[in-house]
């Protein structure tokens, strides 16, 4: 007798507020619609994963990287210089702290970096030091972080190849510099990376400008451009850049108040440099005139393993 | 009359492992049996990739040299310590120190033989092993095919054999093949295809057909007329009959050399004349004696093959329905490995074409080959693997029936499985199934897994490997080791780490695959200055039309080496950057020529 009273008092109960859910937002669909909705502006509810950069996180409005977003890093400055700008450089230290940070290596088991290399000309031994100096997640137990490299040879393969890595759960993250992307392929992209949680890392403007009217489904546009001279980058070892958040959706945001910002890349490493002095570095240094300074360069580091 | 190719693989033992170990091709390899009292005996040796001499673009001795059997003196059956005397009075000491010595392993030989023994049925369905020879020094190197009826659809016998050959030097393999009426004669033409082209020409090889085999520069294959074995391989050495030491001694002695002359001797006395094997080869050679052939039937994989009532037409079938049967096939080829705790490693995919078409429309079926980096017992991700090439591919325009087979196998990792269904992937099998993926849609070499290799010079500081060479479990992954003056047997990791990375920040991230020459501005205080090969960067260079005005530069990184190579790499390197704040890495050579080698991009 207890439990029927109880059955119908609950039933009771479950109906106003269904009612009152119903006055609201329309039906119980329009609700999970309304929910879905949400989640995807506010980036579905994804992880945030710190890039390790402080001033690239700073700049960023999730305040690191999203897992399952895809991200365009515009290879900015003169165009003379464009391909040697430093952009792969910082897309593949973020790639590494990606593959290698504690939360990624433990929990998700996503620890692969996928380079998809069209044109053939990645070099490896510029990155592996960097993964083995991060890789110390490896000895807690998670997995070692693993470089991948895929050399397509035709522009529809490297699509197929970047879309097929992205839609990998054990990838932490692809890194490509595409060609021209029609909008479609990107946009598949960016439902692969929802869908795997993979990161997607694109360098794009060479050798071509990009297309004015191009669209992307990027979820954040960082433009990256070297900074010339200076005696903040006399080391060799340091690369000093410049990233300003130049679009996505990500950049919508009108209380965002940083846009551009500084940073110094350490290449012994991958990761951001933190050498506030002058180090000796830079033996030479030629004047507007064109004229040596520091005189004759030692061969200060003879490398003659000749025998 | 039934026709018999016999494929011959020069040196299998030193193959396989370059096979294995493709960093091998640059040193010396020995593979040696270790006999009583200590002594190591040499198997088989070769050098693939010999450095080449100072002047000229042939290499000491080029890829022919593993078919050379007594390239620079050293046969098999001589001690290592002689070989080695003779290496180094032939190609200088320093080829001894970087010489990789190996333990010989008959049974891994075997079972990599037969391997490419069961790939090797594509071309004809009954393919066997030579019987091992009881005196020899080696194991077996020859595969017998029966290709009686089969040469037809490959367009002629000629273009048969040529086939083959090429086929298996697209894998990495080098053959040299022959046909011909008996195994016996087979054999003895595809260990002699260099010789063979006077002794055809003479025989009275009319076809054209078989005039094509014999051309001097494609020396690889011969084609014995039918009939004909007998007097065209008449000048064959009397080694080419497979006799053993003793019968060949015997011959030598009484200055018989070649078959001819075995041949003209009465053959009543021969027996009692000569070792008993005499006769038998000789009469398994003309023909007169059967000789068997054993298909080798340790480990037999699981195959299995569906043909239709009739010629199915691909116009008229959907891609769904061929590959509904696919998956059938391979279920059936799958289930029994699971039980056994292994998983495909390759599989070949044939789709018999229709014979019943004009004789011209005659051709091989088509043939889809299927390799994973992991063993898989996964049906799906296997079809997923044929669906994918099958896109890519020609496709016949009716086919009779399909046959898979499985080409190797290996132990599978074995998972814990759910209540329904199979197990859920784990993120390593996941990245494994990528790589599957990717390769077989751009290509075996196009997806690897790049490792440090301890080299001074930049373009040689890592190695490509297949993502299974690891297995993915492997904790740790050493630098691979090239051998340096001074043995190359110690292996500690800190000098892996202290010579490939010793300076990372000056290594830029793209690297041209050909560095590329500068024109170049450069300020010089002197004359002197000009001759001094350490005058420092310069101050402008053109890359293309582009001017690059130099604001720092830091260096030089002096690289000298390689001598073993070629001729000594001698380079000045420098980190410059540009007005624009662009990096590149550019390099002089010794002549004071200016390149470039790469952008930190």
């Amino acid at each position: 007798m207890v439990t029927q009273v109880r059955e119908q008092v609950r039933e009771q109960v479950l109906g106003q507020v269904l009612s009152q859910v119903r006055e609201y937002m329309g039906s119980a669909g329009g609700l999970l619609r309304q929910d879905s909705g949400w989640r995807q502006a506010e980036g579905g509810g994804r992880e945030t994963v710190a890039t390790g950069f402080s001033t690239l996180d700073r700049l960023l409005p999730a305040g690191g990287v999203r897992r399952g977003s895809l991200i365009e890093w515009l290879a900015g400055g003169d165009a003379a210089s464009a391909d040697a700008g430093g952009a792969i450089t910082l897309a593949c230290a973020v790639a590494c702290r990606l593959a290698t940070s504690r939360a990624q290596a433990v929990a998700s088991q996503a620890t692969t970096i996928v380079v998809v290399d069209r044109g053939q000309r990645f070099y490896p031994p510029a990155v592996l030091p960097w993964l083995e100096s991060q890789s110390d997640v490896a000895a807690k137990g998670g997995r070692m972080p693993q470089l991948m490299v895929a050399r397509p040879s035709r522009d529809d393969d490297e699509i197929w190849a970047i879309d097929q890595a992205l839609r990998c759960p054990g990838v932490a993250a692809v890194l490509a510099w595409p060609g021209r992307v029609h909008s479609t392929a990107m946009r598949r992209w960016q439902l692969a990376t929802r869908t795997s949680g993979a990161v997607g890392l694109l360098v794009r403007g060479f050798p071509g400008r990009l297309q004015a009217g191009e669209q992307t489904w990027a979820d954040a546009k960082v433009a990256v451009s070297p900074v010339a001279g200076g005696d903040s980058a006399a080391d060799p070892a340091v690369r000093r850049l410049r990233l300003s958040l130049a679009g996505g959706p990500w950049s919508g945001d009108e209380m965002l108040k940083e846009r551009s910002a500084e940073l110094l890349l350490d290449l012994t490493n991958g990761r951001e440099s933190t050498r506030r002095h002058r180090l000796p570095g830079w033996p030479g240094t030629l004047s507007a005139a064109g004229r040596l300074q520091g005189g004759r360069f030692p061969l200060e580091e003879a490398t003659c393993r000749a025998s | 009359m039934s026709r018999i190719m016999t494929v011959w693989l020069p040196r299998w033992p030193v193959q396989r492992r370059l096979l294995e170990r493709p960093e091998l091709r640059r040193q010396p390899v020995f593979v040696c049996r270790r006999e009583r009292r200590g002594v190591m005996t040499v198997v088989a040796w070769a050098w693939a990739a010999p450095p080449r001499r100072e002047g000229s673009s042939v290499p000491l001795s080029g890829g022919a040299s593993l078919s050379r059997t007594s390239l620079s003196g050293i046969q098999p059956g001589m001690s290592l310590a002689e070989a080695m005397a003779v290496l180094s009075l032939t190609h200088g000491s320093r080829a001894c120190h970087i010489a990789e010595v190996d333990q010989d392993d008959p049974v891994a030989d075997l079972t990599s033989l037969e391997k490419v023994a069961r790939y090797c049925r594509r071309f004809a369905p009954l393919v066997a092993i030579e019987k091992p020879s009881q005196h020899g020094h080696g194991g077996p190197e020859c595969l017998q095919i029966d290709v009686t009826g089969t040469a037809g659809f490959f367009g002629g016998e000629g273009p048969l054999v040529r086939t083959v050959v090429w086929t298996l030097a697209t894998r990495g393999i080098h053959a040299r093949a022959a046909i011909a009426d008996t195994p016996a004669a087979a054999w003895a033409a595809a260990r002699h295809t260099d010789s063979l082209h006077a002794a055809l020409a003479t025989a009275g090889a009319q076809s054209r057909q078989h005039r094509d085999g014999l051309r001097k520069r494609h020396c690889r294959w011969a084609v014995v007329p039918p009939g004909a074995h007998l007097q065209a391989l008449a000048e064959l050495p009397a080694t080419a009959l497979r006799l053993d030491t003793i019968a060949a001694t015997q011959l030598r002695d009484v200055g018989i050399e070649t078959i001819g002359g075995i041949a003209r001797l009465p053959r009543k006395s021969l027996a009692s004349r000569f070792e008993p094997q005499l006769l038998q080869r000789l009469t398994e050679f003309i023909g007169e004696r059967p000789e068997p052939l054993v298909v080798p039937c340790s480990g037999e994989l699981p195959t299995a093959s569906l043909a239709f009532d009739f010629p199915l037409l691909l116009r008229d079938t959907t891609q769904d329905d061929l590959v509904a049967v696919i998956e059938r096939l391979l279920h059936d080829c799958v289930t029994p490995l699971v039980a056994k705790g292994e998983g495909v490693m390759s599989l070949q995919v044939r789709l018999e074409r229709s014979q019943s078409a004009a004789p011209r429309e005659a051709c091989p079926p088509a043939i889809i080959d299927i390799g994973v980096f992991q063993p898989s017992s996964s049906a799906k991700h296997l079809t997923e693997l044929i669906k994918l090439r099958m896109a890519r591919m020609r496709m016949p325009r009716e086919i009779e029936g399909i046959t898979m087979e499985v080409v190797s196998v290996g132990k599978a990792e074995c998972r814990q499985r759910t209540l329904f269904g199979e197990a859920a992937e784990t993120s390593a099998a996941q990245v494994v199934m990528l790589m599957d993926r990717l390769s077989g849609r751009l290509g075996r070499g196009a997806v690897f897994e790049p490792r440090p290799v301890v080299d001074a010079q930049p373009e040689h500081a890592w190695a490509a490997v297949p993502p299974a060479a690891h297995g993915m479990k492997s904790r740790s992954k050493p630098a691979i080791k090239r051998p340096q003056r001074g043995g190359g047997r110690e292996n500690s990791p800190e000098v892996h780490r202290t010579a490939s990375m010793a300076a990372p920040q000056r290594r830029p991230i793209w690297l041209l695959p050909r560095p590329v020459r500068l024109e170049t501005v450069s300020v010089v205080g002197s004359a002197a200055d000009q001759v001094n090969a350490s005058s420092g960067p310069p101050v402008q260079f053109y890359s293309g039309d582009q001017r690059h005005e130099i604001v720092k530069a830091h260096g030089p990184e002096r690289i000298e080496t390689a001598w073993w190579r070629g001729p000594t790499v001698r380079r000045d390197y420098y980190v410059v950057e540009t007005s624009t704040g662009g990096r590149y890495w550019i390099f002089r050579q010794r002549r004071g020529e200016w390149f470039l080698h790469g952008t930190f991009s």
